[in-house]
């Protein structure tokens, strides 16, 4: 088998730069729920909870060696920087610098692991064969037993997938473009079905190999991780509610643990790509993630939240809150009798603080003083609960009276002294996913570009 | 009322609520206190710590409330706070009394005890998230003379490392050469973190050094058992005093591992380190150090998008004060 060519006579450092920075776009996150205690010889664990090792200078954390294979790219997809008609610098690692690269950063605790991914190279199963090739180093000469994320290429030889599933923690396919159409303006070299192959197949490969464990504890294990893909927001036209119904579908039909949202950033001058003088559109993936966490773990569907005819989310309110002013009907909720899935959907109250509040209330009811202590967002609860029968204030349960104080609330404290920033409250009860609505956001509120 | 004057460490709290509990004292009228502030018509028994009753708490809060909980109230006693060994106690109280599951044991948020232990804990579990990912190692030298010199007060621990340095030198490159990290926490955190390090890296020989309680971690690379006997003795240099000799491995995590089953107990000591301390003075790097250390600067540095720059959402998610332990954000490293 061929190896590569490209960039030879680069320093290490070279190559890095140039393949770091292709592979920046790629979301991963090592939160995969793979624990996995040190086999006491060779180096590496897991941990489900995922750990992050720094932070990047926009705010997003570092925690896998991300990096190509090579920039190296048969494709010619409008959105991306390695397309083949551009004319980039190309670089491309052999996997003993990969394994190295990565033994060395995670002996001195800089990464998690290793997430690869590359640009196709003569054809997918040959960029497949690469890829599976470095993995198998990295494991069994190098003995790496810590976290790796891959990516499987579409069209690639399914044995090849299975093989590199077997030495992966996770493995992702990207469906690049929400839609079959989006795909077919912005990739012409992919197709919607090539794409959702070998997530099937990895899928049943997950469900064979969980019986296959069922039987031998010691059977190896496939992609145990599970698979994760990545969806671009806004290079293409489709709406909110068609974004979410998609990543719906794709957590029921394809059993995913996550799908990423990526806002689009142009980095191609290209006439079929939009325009976006108001840079990423970020707030609309921070939307897209609050939705999804409402998925996957408050029990909302897709269809509560946005419809064909309110297909955008809100931009003031989260989804959630923006749910319940809609769905008044609902509330108030009685903290000490309402169950955990009513709780879930108060404003203001995580899946951490339901739990809290259902132990919490065995032991005698709570009142509103204690309900701040276990994690409750008073200010934004309180207009949706009540406490042994009582509201907190003197609220009116009315629409406009609540959006007004939710949004106004957030104008008086949270606009900075420019006048145009304001904290973007989370959904979240940790706060990693907090972000400020930027000056660029409020125009492109303002002139209905979101 | 009865105040039992207890160290700074978990033993001691340990041992104090045994005590509490062997005199059969009405907890209303017991007190646990870890500074000596005076307390008018109060009977005070200081408290020495004793490594049997510590051995049956742990085993009773861990029979009775499960791993998670008992691993929560260890990380509440690693808080710098001198009410947490009250608190412990008394949570400790309100479960046994209320036969409370595993698991359960913090369900009870409304007592304002279990909410303190519980707020310690998760804030010690906040800071140990961040620096089990912050934590920095550079690969250094051993430094020859200092090893050798026998008056020197790091010369036993330099020791401990030549001879892993020279059993290892037949093995695979790694193993020859130790890993350093400088972190300076609120809490006290290597009781956890050299656990975690200690699993991921069992071939490596590492030094944890946290200089806000100096105190330093040392965790022998795996694979020479014959010599540990003898270097696990007192230590006898003035600068720094072994604590914790014995297998650490199994006292804060349960033995739940995965399929592999028979794994190793994990060895890791830790020392502290008087006044007079400087082994760690002058660590040199090793030869290729600077050179991984300006790659992950390099990496760092491409791998964010211009385009969403947010310095200030970087700060919210790794506040300054890691900084200044992180290779990546050194001033003298091209960023
Ligand atoms: S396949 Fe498309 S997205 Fe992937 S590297 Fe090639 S051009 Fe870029």
């Amino acid at each position: 088998m061929g190896a590569l060519t490209v960039g030879q006579g680069m320093t290490l450092m070279e190559k890095l730069g140039i393949l770091a920075d292709a592979a920046k776009y790629d979301v991963a996150c090592t939160s995969s729920g793979v624990d996995r205690r040190g086999n006491g010889h060779s180096s590496g664990n897991c941990v489900a909870c995922g750990i992050c090792h720094s932070f990047s200078a926009d705010g997003r954390c570092i925690s896998l060696l991300k990096i190509l294979l090579t920039n190296e790219c048969i494709y010619d997809c409008k959105y991306c920087i390695n397309r083949c008609s551009n004319d980039v610098p190309r670089a491309a690692f052999t996997p003993d610098e990969i394994c190295t690269l990565t033994m060395e950063f995670y002996r001195r605790n800089y990464i998690e692991g290793l997430f690869l991914s590359s640009g196709i190279v003569q054809s997918p199963t040959f960029t497949m064969e690469l890829i599976c090739r470095t993995l198998w180093l990295l494991r069994s000469r190098y003995r790496f037993n810590g976290y790796i994320h891959v990516k499987a290429i579409p069209g690639a030889d399914p044995e090849l997938i299975r093989q590199t599933g077997f030495l992966a923690d996770r493995m992702s396919v990207n469906l690049e473009l929400p839609t079959a159409e989006g795909l077919k303006s912005l990739a012409p070299n992919k197709h919607r079905r090539n794409i959702l192959t070998p997530m099937r197949q990895i899928q049943n490969g997950i469900h064979a190999n969980r019986n296959e464990l069922a039987l031998y504890r010691s059977a190896p294990r496939f992609v145990s991780g599970g698979q994760s893909t990545q969806m671009i927001i806004g290079a293409t036209g489709e709406s909110d509610y068609q974004i979410l119904e998609v990543a719906q579908s794709l957590y029921r039909k394809f059993e995913l643990k996550r799908v990423f949202y990526s806002a689009f950033v142009r980095v191609n001058e290209d006439r079929a790509l939009p325009a976006l003088p108001g840079g990423p559109p970020l707030l609309r993936e921070h939307r897209l993630y609050q939705a999804d966490w409402l998925l996957r773990f408050y029990g909302f569907q897709a269809e509560e939240l946005l419809s064909e005819s309110r297909p955008f989310f809100n931009v003031l309110l989260d989804p959630k809150e923006d749910w319940a002013v809609r769905h008044l009907e609902f509330f108030p909720v009685e903290i000490n009798r309402a169950s955990y899935e009513q709780l879930l959907r108060v404003p203001g109250v995580g899946v951490k603080s339901a739990k809290r509040i259902v132990a919490a209330r065995r032991n005698g009811n709570l009142n509103f003083e204690q309900l701040k202590k276990l994690g409750v967002v008073m200010k934004r609860a309180l207009y949706f609960i009540t406490c042994g029968g009582r509201m907190m204030y003197r609220t009116k349960l009315e629409e406009d009276y609540i959006v007004r104080n939710l949004t106004c609330e957030r104008n008086r404290i949270q606009f900075g002294s420019e006048g145009m920033t304001y904290r973007q409250m989370s959904l979240f009860d940790d706060g990693r996913f907090q972000r400020q609505v930027t000056p660029q956001e409020k125009l492109q509120v303002a002139v209905g570009q979101i | 009322m009865t105040v039992y004057q207890c160290e700074d460490s978990m033993e001691s709290v340990f041992t104090a609520v045994y005590r509490a509990y062997e005199e059969k004292r009405p907890p209303e009228e017991v007190s646990l206190s870890m500074t000596d502030e005076p307390m008018l018509f109060a009977e005070f028994i200081p408290v020495e710590p004793d490594r049997e009753r510590t051995r049956k708490v742990v085993s009773t809060l861990w029979r009775n409330f499960g791993e998670d909980d008992y691993l929560k109230i260890c990380m509440a006693l690693a808080a710098p706070d001198p009410e947490k060994g009250q608190a412990v106690y008394r949570t400790i109280v309100h479960g046994l009394r209320d036969k409370c599951r595993q698991g359960h044991l913090f369900d009870d948020l409304k007592d304002d005890y279990v909410r303190k232990t519980f707020e310690l804990a998760r804030g010690v579990l906040r800071e140990y998230d961040h620096q089990r990912g912050f934590l920095r190692f550079k690969e250094v030298e051993l430094i020859q003379d200092c090893r050798n010199v026998a008056e020197d007060p790091g010369g036993e621990l330099w020791g401990e490392f030549s001879l892993c340095a020279d059993a290892g030198a037949s093995r695979e490159a790694g193993a020859r050469s130790v890993l350093y990290a400088r972190i300076g926490p609120k809490n006290h955190l290597l009781t956890f973190l050299m656990p975690h390090f200690a699993d991921r890296f069992p071939g490596e020989n590492f030094i944890i050094y946290d200089e806000s309680r100096k105190i330093i971690g040392i965790h022998p690379a795996e694979g020479r058992e014959e010599e540990k006997g003898e270097t696990s003795g007192t230590g006898k240099g003035e600068g720094i005093r072994k604590e914790q000799c014995e297998r650490k491995g199994g006292s804060f995590r349960g033995s739940s591992g995965d399929a592999a089953g028979e794994q190793k107990p994990m060895t890791w000591y830790l020392a502290s380190c008087g006044d007079g301390f400087t082994a760690l003075d002058g660590l040199r790097s090793s030869g290729r150090e600077l050179a991984y250390q300006e790659l992950f600067t390099y990496f760092c540095l491409k791998i964010a998008i211009r385009e969403r720059r947010n310095l200030e959402l970087q700060r919210n998610m790794l506040p300054l004060r890691f900084r200044e332990y992180m290779t990546e954000f050194q001033k003298n490293m091209k960023q």
